[in-house]
């Protein structure tokens, strides 16, 4: 099946020239990093760009490394790379771990971490990461660079902070400065690739800081700041997790498509909630399970 | 032409058959050489199609303008129904190429662009104005037999059909197939407990991993070939020839070849979007013109698995007896029946499942929808009928307090038993199926989930499916000798995947001792390779397995003779070994097939007897017949023989979350005589996680308006690697079939029908949750 | 729309061409190269049956255009069937595939996994393939026939040890 739309084919060789073509074409082009949205959005005739501008070609956009404390990655970082450094299973096993999850290793070779934050579907599985390690979005525009904080990125469905003429360059993820545990649950339909009908992201700190985000039950994803406050500070007890639970309604909004029913996502964000909650302090401690997907 | 061998009934000791023989198309597949119909090419003249479609479920074509399409650069020919106000049909001739005065699915095709390359013909497609006039859609098989439904086809009681089907004309019920054996008033009457309940079954895609291609080239000299990813090159070139035959086709200048396909499932059989490349062809003679289908279209407008709504009604005494059963079935059959209607018809006569009952009444009813077309799909509405009637057999057994094995064992169906027609029941390993089936899950042995969240529940079901196919379904097959002495069969069964052409091959090497390394087994042309009817309803193992073993018995007979005349040994005396022809009078004396196979044997004068030895084997049953009373379904033995088994399965659910996993799956088939074991297995693990993923998560969805929402493999989930049962444990039974090659017959379907039942009865028995409806989500059964 | 020129390694052999903007790579090397291994099987990166290895990393080429594939290295199945590995043998051996569609992607895939990691667990195994769908075989044999190349490649590395520590003792 052809792509039906025509367009111009662009590789700049720097930032300044991608900047500057983009801003030429404002809302007609896109950028083209992993390609494994874009093509499908093409095909689909959900976008039809009259530019399409791949990055792959600017080397700083390719850039996986550690700057005083946050891991810098850039543009152009798939997942694969992510899965394979050191640095991040070790240090973000958060992000790790979400990485993982996302579609199969073959999309993963090719599908960029910044590429899915910028299609901003309410299901995409690094967010919760993302905004557990209260990351921020590094945005070079034609006039001037500027860092979002991803609480503050994601806007609504496929809708992000990006300006006509931006460039995303990378993300920056500040490291946790304590020993910490993270667990990504996200529920699908069976053990194979899938869009999550509901996702949740742990993050437990030393000295009883937990930080928590839902994804795929709400327009954006987004922290769950009253969990987050009523487990701040204490020890995990069964009583206080459901207590945790009892706020989930107020957390997230999910609805009923195709995948799940609203009543299904909602019983299963509780239970992953406090199925990650347990397997993140778990892993704080040392232990916890291998794998984040068999927690339910 | 010879007749069959008879059996011996304990195949004695076979050197080739029985044995796992490596694949004889493995290399080609491993290295990507192997051709798949998209793969061949044709030229920088190939045109290509794209086709417009229905966006209405029921709707009246009031206009079609292609001017603007036809203007555009690229754009050869614009094709509409005018053009092929033809119908055809395979069961039923209900189907038209395009649609003619009305569209009845979402999908339908209307109209084609025939241009230079594929994006030019999808943009001149855009480019057609269709107008309609929407009229009210039947999406609910109940609903359209309601007596002032909207009607479907008004000239339904003008369509040809085949003499089993009973249409009734003025309504939306293409086939009604009753069986009336005994009374079931009395059966109930006697009965302690009567069980009724409703089972729903949705539909369900095939999705094999290729998608249809076809292309299609009608010559200067008025010859139409069509290259097609097809179970039926045979089938495909009738029905081509008849719905095309007002353009003055003779079968003789029609033309089918099939490469390998890329898994079928039943929908790559018969002819639905195929005969478009054979039409379109002829709108552009001289130029080879091909229609790809798209992933999306596989889904919507492809024979889909019927939807099903299933009444049953049992009654049972508290000896474990079945008195009597009631089994009413309202299929969803789509806005076309011609296959599909053999599915509602199968399952009427078979819808008792492989029980002992005497008073059983079956009302197979197939009514049309505005939907997609149902048609044939791996088990052949057994899948479908079976997850309510196992599910109801269990739970039957529970209200009389027995166990649900011991139940199926004291009901289950023995060699000689009188079937729901009237016809007699094969012989079949069934008890032993059942036996060793239990031992595997360890029936009768609970066991504890090690997670305090989890439980794990256990389940056996039987199942049995006959061949579905018209009574006098044929395979034939040629064999010719090379000068090495090596082997080319000619057969026009399909490899699908499920090893045909080995398992041939293997028999043509037990016969005539030469290895299966070197045999070659064509795939079809119809211009060279004798007829076969379909390869469908898991027979061609046993139908041109037939056909292979005459024509190799009829190449032997033909050596012996040829010796015998040449060197003067008794042909009584002679035997093959080793590729070569031995006396048993003559110790030590042997002639290598290779001398002679082609040469002839050279004489004392010098001058040479014989020639190419050349096999022709052919089978057709003799004793099928399908007509029968159409009030009560008696006489006639429409089904050759039935294959039976027992499925069973260990579960373990999460009780909060209800999801499940898979422990433990067991297999157990009665293939008569295991060709190639390797086969089966691969034919057990394949079709249990099929039947598996339609049990636990494969979810076809349709709007209010009947378009179908998840075209496409993100919301149609099939498995993955990731998604394997713990264990797969195939077991192989083989109580032999009289009139199979060596005993055997066919199973590739079998695998996949006892899955839903299995899964249904296991959940209960781990959480106590009985679902009546497919597919048994993790969602319902938290939410239960 | 302007052509873009690309020139990149196919299988050992350098090419250029001129491709449109909106080709995949998938359709040039099916429709204008020839290569038939990788296939149209679902056209959206859902089944995997249209990898390729690209700069030596496997990638779905119907999400990919064809002039990303500028300055890149790619090989596909008919590449490696050059010289069968012991991988290959073992599938065929094993009957591993049935209709054979899947074959060529699930090849790549195994292939890429065992360069990198010689020793895999079944689970990683079955991650590695999870992508290539297969709706014939239900996997098992497949991860049965590439469990059997890494035991062959196991005992093939423990003999040639074996052998050159023989060869060192006095």
């Amino acid at each position: 099946m052809p792509i039906p739309c025509e367009f111009e084919y662009h590789k700049p060789k720097s930032l300044p020239q991608a900047v500057e073509i983009l801003s030429r074409n404002g809302k007609n082009a896109a950028v083209l990093a992993g390609g494994t949205d874009l093509l499908v959005w093409m095909k689909e005739g959900l976008r039809a760009p009259s530019a399409v501008v791949d990055v792959k070609g600017i080397p700083e956009l390719h850039r996986l490394e550690m700057s005083e404390d946050s891991l810098l990655v850039g543009a152009c970082v798939t997942f694969t790379e992510l899965l394979e450094s050191a640095v991040v299973r070790l240090r973000f096993p958060l992000l790790w771990e979400c990485s993982r999850t996302v579609a199969s290793v073959g999309v993963r070779n090719r599908a960029t971490l910044v590429g899915n934050i910028c299609s901003a579907v309410p299901c995409l599985d690094s967010a919760p990461a993302l905004l557990a390690y209260e990351a921020s979005v590094v945005v070079h525009g034609p006039v001037a660079r500027r860092q979002i904080p991803v609480a503050q990125w994601f806007l609504g469905v496929r809708q992000t902070a990006i300006r006509p003429g931006e460039i995303v360059t990378g993300v920056s993820i500040p490291q946790p400065d304590r020993k910490n545990g993270g667990c990504y649950v996200k529920l699908g339909r069976y053990r194979g690739e899938d869009l999550a009908q509901v996702g949740v992201g742990v993050l437990a700190l030393e000295g009883c800081e937990y930080r928590i985000a839902f994804c795929a039950v709400a327009p954006a994803p987004a922290r769950a700041e009253r969990i987050e406050r009523l487990l701040y500070g204490c020890d995990l007890s069964d009583g206080l997790i459901h207590r945790a639970q009892d706020l989930v309604s107020q957390e997230i909004h999910p609805i009923t498509d195709i995948r799940a029913s609203q009543e299904y996502r909602m019983h299963m964000a509780k239970i992953m909630l406090e199925r990650g909650l347990r397997a993140a302090v778990a892993r704080m401690l040392g232990g916890g399970p291998e794998l984040g997907e068999s927690v339910i | 032409m010879t007749e069959l061998e008879p059996l011996v009934r304990a195949p004695l000791d076979t050197k080739v058959v029985g044995h796992s023989a490596q694949r004889i198309d493995g290399w080609e597949k491993v290295t990507g050489a192997a051709r798949f119909a998209d793969d061949l090419e044709f030229g920088p003249g190939l045109l290509h199609a794209c086709i417009v479609e229905s966006p209405h479920a029921h709707a009246r074509i009031l206009n079609i303008d292609t001017r603007a399409a036809e203007k555009l650069p690229g754009v050869v020919r614009v094709i509409t129904g005018k053009d092929f106000p033809y119908r055809f049909g395979l069961y039923m001739q209900d189907r038209h190429i395009f649609a003619q005065d009305r569209v009845r699915f979402v999908g339908e095709q209307v109209a084609a662009v025939i241009a230079c390359d594929p994006r030019t013909a999808a943009r001149a497609a855009a480019l057609v104005q269709v107008e309609y006039e929407p009229l009210p859609a039947v999406l609910d098989a109940v609903q359209a037999m309601e007596p002032d439904a909207t009607l479907l086809h008004p000239g339904l009681g003008a369509y040809e059909h085949v003499p089993w089907f009973f249409p009734r004309a003025a309504t939306n019920i293409a086939h009604w197939r009753k069986i009336r054996k005994g009374s079931v008033e009395d059966g109930f009457r006697e009965a302690d407990v009567v069980l009724e309940d409703t089972y729903r079954v949705p539909r369900y895609a095939h999705c094999a991993i290729e998608p249809h291609s076809m292309t299609g080239l009608f010559d200067a000299a008025g010859r139409l070939t069509v290259w097609s990813a097809s179970q039926s090159p045979f089938t495909q070139r009738h029905l081509f020839a008849q719905a095309l035959s007002p353009l003055g086709l003779s079968h003789k200048d029609v033309r089918v070849v099939t490469p390998y396909v890329g898994g079928g499932f039943g929908g790559k059989a018969g002819v639905s979007c195929e005969i478009l490349a054979a039409a379109l062809a002829t709108a552009v003679p001289g130029q080879p013109v091909k229609v790809m289908w798209s992933r999306a279209q596989e889904f919507y407008n492809t024979y889909q698995r019927q939807g099903v709504v299933a009444k049953l009604k049992l009654g049972v005494k508290r000896d474990g007896s079945i008195t009597a059963l009631q089994h009413q079935l309202y299929w969803d059959a789509g806005a076309y029946v011609e296959y599909g209607a053999n599915v509602v018809n199968a399952v009427g006569l078979s819808a008792t499942g492989p029980y002992r009952i005497d008073n059983v009444s079956i009302d197979s009813v197939c009514v049309y929808t505005n939907l997609p077309p149902g048609g044939p799909y791996r088990g052949f509405g057994y899948s479908e009928f079976f997850f309510g009637l196992e599910s109801h057999i269990n739970r039957a057994a529970q209200a009389i307090n027995m166990d649900p094995v011991a139940f199926r064992r004291k009901n289950a169906i023995r060699e000689g038993d009188t079937l729901a027609y009237g016809a007699h029941m094969n012989p079949n390993g069934l008890q032993e199926a059942i036996d060793r089936t239990a031992a595997a899950i360890g029936w009768g042995t609970r066991q504890q989930s090690e997670d305090p969240h989890k439980a794990i529940g256990k389940s056996l079901v039987l199942f049995w499916k006959a061949p579905a196919m018209p009574p006098n379904a044929s395979s034939s097959a040629f064999l010719k000798f090379n000068e090495d002495g090596s082997l080319n069969i000619l057969i026009s069964g399909m490899e699908i995947g499920q090893g045909l052409l080995t398992a041939m091959a293997q028999i043509a090497s037990e016969i005539l001792t030469v290895p299966v390394s070197k045999i070659r087994v064509e795939t079809p042309d119809t211009d060279r390779n004798p007829y076969e009817w379909q390869t469908v309803a898991s027979h061609v193992t046993w139908g041109c397995g037939n056909a292979v073993k005459n024509a190799a018995t009829d190449a032997r007979e033909q050596i012996f003779a040829l010796v015998e005349r040449a060197c003067g040994i008794d042909k009584d005396s002679l035997y093959l070994e080793d590729e070569k022809v031995k006396s048993r009078f003559r110790a030590g004396w042997e002639l290598p097939l290779r001398d002679f196979v082609i040469s002839g044997i050279q004489v004392p004068d010098n001058t040479f007897k014989g020639g190419p030895i050349m096999g022709r084997g052919m089978f057709m049953p003799e004793f099928s017949s399908a007509v029968s009373d159409p009030e009560t379904g008696q006489g006639g033995h429409p089904n050759v023989h039935y294959t039976t088994g027992a499925g069973g399965i260990v579960i373990e659910i999460d009780r909060q979350t209800g999801k499940t996993t898979v422990l433990k799956a067991v297999l157990a088939v009665d293939v008569g005589k295991a060709i190639n074991p390797d086969l089966i297995n691969g034919q057990i693990t394949g079709g249990l996680l099929q039947g598996l993923a339609t049990a636990l998560y494969e979810d076809m969805r349709f709007d209010e308006n009947g378009r179908l929402l998840n075209p496409n493999f993100s919301d149609y989930k099939i498995p993955t690697a990731l998604d394997i049962p713990g264990e797969v444990i195939p077991i192989i039974i083989e109580t032999a079939q009289p009139d199979g090659p060596f005993g055997a017959r066919g199973m590739g379907e079998h695998t996949m029908i006892p899955a839903a039942a299995m899964v249904a009865n296991a959940i209960e028995d781990a959480v106590g949750v009985r679902l009546h409806s497919m597919p048994l989500t993790a969602e319902k059964i938290a939410l239960a | 729309m302007k052509k873009v020129p690309i020139r990149f390694r196919l299988n050992g052999i350098d090419r250029e061409l001129d491709v449109e903007p909106a080709d995949t790579l998938l359709e040039v090397l099916r429709d204008r190269l020839g290569v038939k291994s990788p296939k149209t099987g679902c056209d959206h990166g859902d089944c995997g049956t249209c990898t390729v290895f690209l700069d030596g990393r496997t990638a779905r080429s119907c999400l990919v255009l064809a002039a990303e594939a500028d300055g890149c290295d790619i090989v596909t199945l008919e590449g490696i069937s050059r010289d069968p590995s012991p991988l290959m043998h073992q599938l065929a051996k094993h009957n591993s595939f049935q209709c054979g569609f899947c074959a060529p992607g699930v090849v790549l895939s195994a292939t890429e996994l065992l360069r990198a990691n010689p020793h895999p667990t079944r689970r990683e195994i079955q991650e590695a393939i999870a992508g290539n769908l297969c709706r014939c075989t239900g996997y098992t044999p497949i991860l049965e026939g590439i469990e059997a190349a890494i035991e062959a490649a196991a005992i093939e590395a423990a003999t040639i040890e074996t052998t050159a520590a023989e060869r060192s003792l006095p």
